[in-house]
């Protein structure tokens, strides 16, 4: 207990020197503006911004990079409330309750409950990560190759699952995420997969240049598509978030803020299932349910606090089993990595600290955003009515920057066009984003995991099934995907129905 | 204060409204047979049974995998999909809408900047003309009224982002640009 606080303070003092505040203070505004602006979300900002870290110390580059994804899931609730239109996906509850407010004149007060309620949420889900991501790391130790490979199946199989509409669908991204990620030299060999004798494509397809195609220029070929967006109200009353409102939902904020972290620390699902899933068990629990959707103040706090306490949830996994609870937290690893820093389960042996310097980041970019949720108001309305027209082309060229940083390729610009491409293409038929993300990221560690397990057992596929633990996860992973099964839900419906 | 722009989706409603029976077809169908080919390509590449011992190592084993999860999970769509009636289901082809319009219009500049221009002409000049057509393509619909100087402005942002850009990232962020 006493080796922790002090790797917590010493967390804070390493993460504090070196103009810690001023690098948080433009990152989470960036963060902000990012998720404010409707069709930029907080994956592409990790994404764009990791292109600025890569001349950073690795410090500060993930307190940027943490910065501007808490900034971001934030900063979509600013749309919900003001336009009726979610920044970010995640901020999409807060629209239930959010736009209904400032229709009763009361916007100020609903950002001010957003507010509120998202910084609870992620001094929450800060709290949980502290307390128990040391521990989960140490016993990750015991996972090997079997137990990795059945990880990397659960996130694929969980993320297609509950990330969207079709299970079906989401199990299908997930392997075409997989398949992606097996482009290139392989590990064993150096055998180059799929290359068809072309040197680039031997060098397989940056992660970075995918995500940037899937999440930048897929939402630049959305946004101009959609509607545009329409003014909303310049009207704005006091945004100090009131103690009563606090006080007085202090068991919805606790609710939240644990389903927020958990739904966070499984693989693959993400901020929006955390909003939604905070909001449902709110109104169940609620004893006004009938303010739902008209402008409930429990509602909106539901929502930002369980999305907000996902974000240090989500990055849980990426720490202790280099699993992203998120497909922002997929791109945060991405960096980690592409950093040197090597997240997973040799963590809690090789670096420890680390785990306690990602809590202070938290932390920091938590009272940050308090800050400017108090003082940021007026110049978000303004930069939230640029037309579309003269935003998204900016962010196209910033997408293209991003994709060739890393590795001064213009082959990786046409790998970004392909994967925009065809990831808008995949939206458009009603595909889920968030497991061909984990399969792209994923790839990697069940390739390598599969292969060896196999080698180790000498071909023998039992220890994927009998060892104590990968049994364990074997039976989660087949419990999600049959959970997905209409037949097999609706036989558990029927049967809880039947018991008296 | 506007009217409700868009209606929020929860992801336990479904979504958005489902794809059609007939496009989730034609999607089984062609996942089906990227499936198989994932499977005959992993079944072509060397298995490494010398240098392995046992050919547990053979890099095909893992895509063929994907690919026969690919290839499986395409069919049950595509079962699906006849069930639901896209065989029978005849596509309906209507005039292009102007929404079409404009990703198609989005779809084209982006991919004449990023693969065309990019890399052949400065990187602040191609950027410059890349968000002032942009701009002012999708601006032009707007009305003769101010149309002067709103391609004006687009000239101004398209040159403000090209210079701004390059500063930042090739001057305070040491990255090198196309």
């Amino acid at each position: 207990m006493t080796d922790a606080f002090g790797m917590l303070m010493g967390g804070f003092a390493h993460v504090l020197g070196g103009g810690a505040v001023w690098h948080a203070l433009w990152a989470v505004l960036i963060g902000i503006v990012i998720g404010a602006l409707p069709g930029l979300t907080a994956t592409m900002g990790v994404a764009l911004l990791t292109t600025l870290t890569f001349g950073m110390g690795a410090n500060v580059a993930m307190l940027v990079l943490v910065c501007v994804y808490v900034g971001a899931i934030y900063g979509g609730s600013r749309s919900a409330i003001l336009l009726n239109i979610p920044g970010t996906p995640a901020s999409a509850a807060s629209t239930l309750d959010g736009f209904p407010l400032a229709r009763q004149g009361l916007a100020g007060r609903a950002m001010g409950i957003s507010t509120a309620g998202s910084w609870l949420g992620t001094l929450f889900g800060t709290l949980i990560l502290a307390l128990f991501a040391p521990s989960f790391g140490e016993f990750a130790l015991q996972f090997g190759s079997y137990e990795m490979f059945w990880v990397a199946m659960f996130g694929i199989i969980i993320a297609g699952s509950l990330s969207g509409g079709d299970p079906l669908k989401g199990y299908i991204a997930g392997f075409l995420g997989l398949f992606v990620a097996t482009i290139g030299q392989e590990t064993n060999h150096a055998y180059a997969r799929f290359a068809f004798g072309n040197g680039d494509l031997a060098g397989g397809l940056g992660l970075l240049p995918v995500l940037v195609g899937v999440f930048g220029v897929a939402e630049v070929l959305s946004a101009m598509r959609g509607p545009a967006v329409k003014a909303a109200s310049s009207k704005i009353d006091s945004v100090i978030p009131r103690i009563r409102d606090i006080t007085m939902y202090w068991k919805t904020i606790l609710r939240s803020g644990a389903l927020g972290t958990f739904i966070g620390a499984m693989p693959g699902l993400g901020e929006d299932i955390a909003a939604w899933t905070s909001y449902a068990a709110a109104k169940r629990a609620s004893k006004e349910r009938e303010k739902y959707g008209k402008g409930s103040i429990e509602g909106l706090m539901a929502a930002e606090t369980g999305e907000s306490a996902c974000v240090p949830g989500a990055i849980i996994p990426v720490l202790t089993l280099a699993v992203p609870g998120s497909a922002p937290a997929a791109v945060l690893m991405a960096a980690m990595m592409i950093h040197g820093l090597n997240p997973g389960p040799m963590l809690a042996i090789t670096s420890p600290e680390f785990i306690y310097q990602i809590v202070a980041m938290l932390v920091i970019a938590d009272m940050v955003k308090l800050f400017y949720g108090l003082i940021l108001v007026r110049p978000l309305l303004w930069i939230l009515l640029i037309p579309r027209a003269r935003l998204m082309p900016v962010v196209f060229v910033l997408c293209t920057v991003g994709a060739f940083a890393i590795t001064s390729r213009l082959f990786d610009i046409w790998v970004m066009l392909g994967a925009g491409l065809v990831g808008f293409i995949l939206r458009e038929l009603r595909f889920p984003m968030a497991p061909l993300v984990l399969g792209i990221v994923l790839g990697d560690l069940l390739d390598k995991n599969l292969l060896r397990g196999l080698v180790l057992s000498g071909g023998d596929l039992t220890p994927f099934f009998t060892r104590p633990i990968s049994m364990g996860l074997c039976v989660l992973t087949l419990a999600a995907a049959a959970w997905s099964i209409p037949g097999v839900t609706g036989l558990f419906r029927r049967r809880a129905a039947a018991t008296p | 204060m506007s009217a409700p722009a868009q209606e929020a989706d929860s992801p336990f409603d479904g979504g958005k409204a489902p794809a059609s029976p007939r496009a989730d077809l034609v999607t089984a169908a062609v996942l089906f047979a990227l499936g198989v080919a994932i499977i005959l390509q992993a079944w072509q590449m060397p298995r490494f049974v010398e240098q392995s011992g046992t050919g547990l190592t053979a890099p095909g084993i893992v895509p063929g995998f994907y690919g026969a999860m690919i290839a499986s999970l395409a069919g049950v769509l595509g079962l699906r999909a006849v069930r639901r009636g896209g065989w029978a289901v005849r596509a309906q082809r209507g005039p292009a809408t102007g929404d079409g319009r404009q990703l198609l219009m989005a779809a084209v500049l982006g991919v004449a900047y990023a693969g065309v221009l990019v890399g052949r002409v400065p990187f602040w000049l191609a950027s410059a003309l890349f968000v002032f057509a942009f701009t002012a393509a999708f601006e032009w619909n707007q009305g003769p009224d101010r149309r002067a100087r709103r391609i004006i402005e687009a000239a101004l942002i398209g040159l403000g982002t090209g210079l701004a850009v390059t500063l930042v990232f090739e001057k305070l962020f040491l990255l090198r640009l196309p």
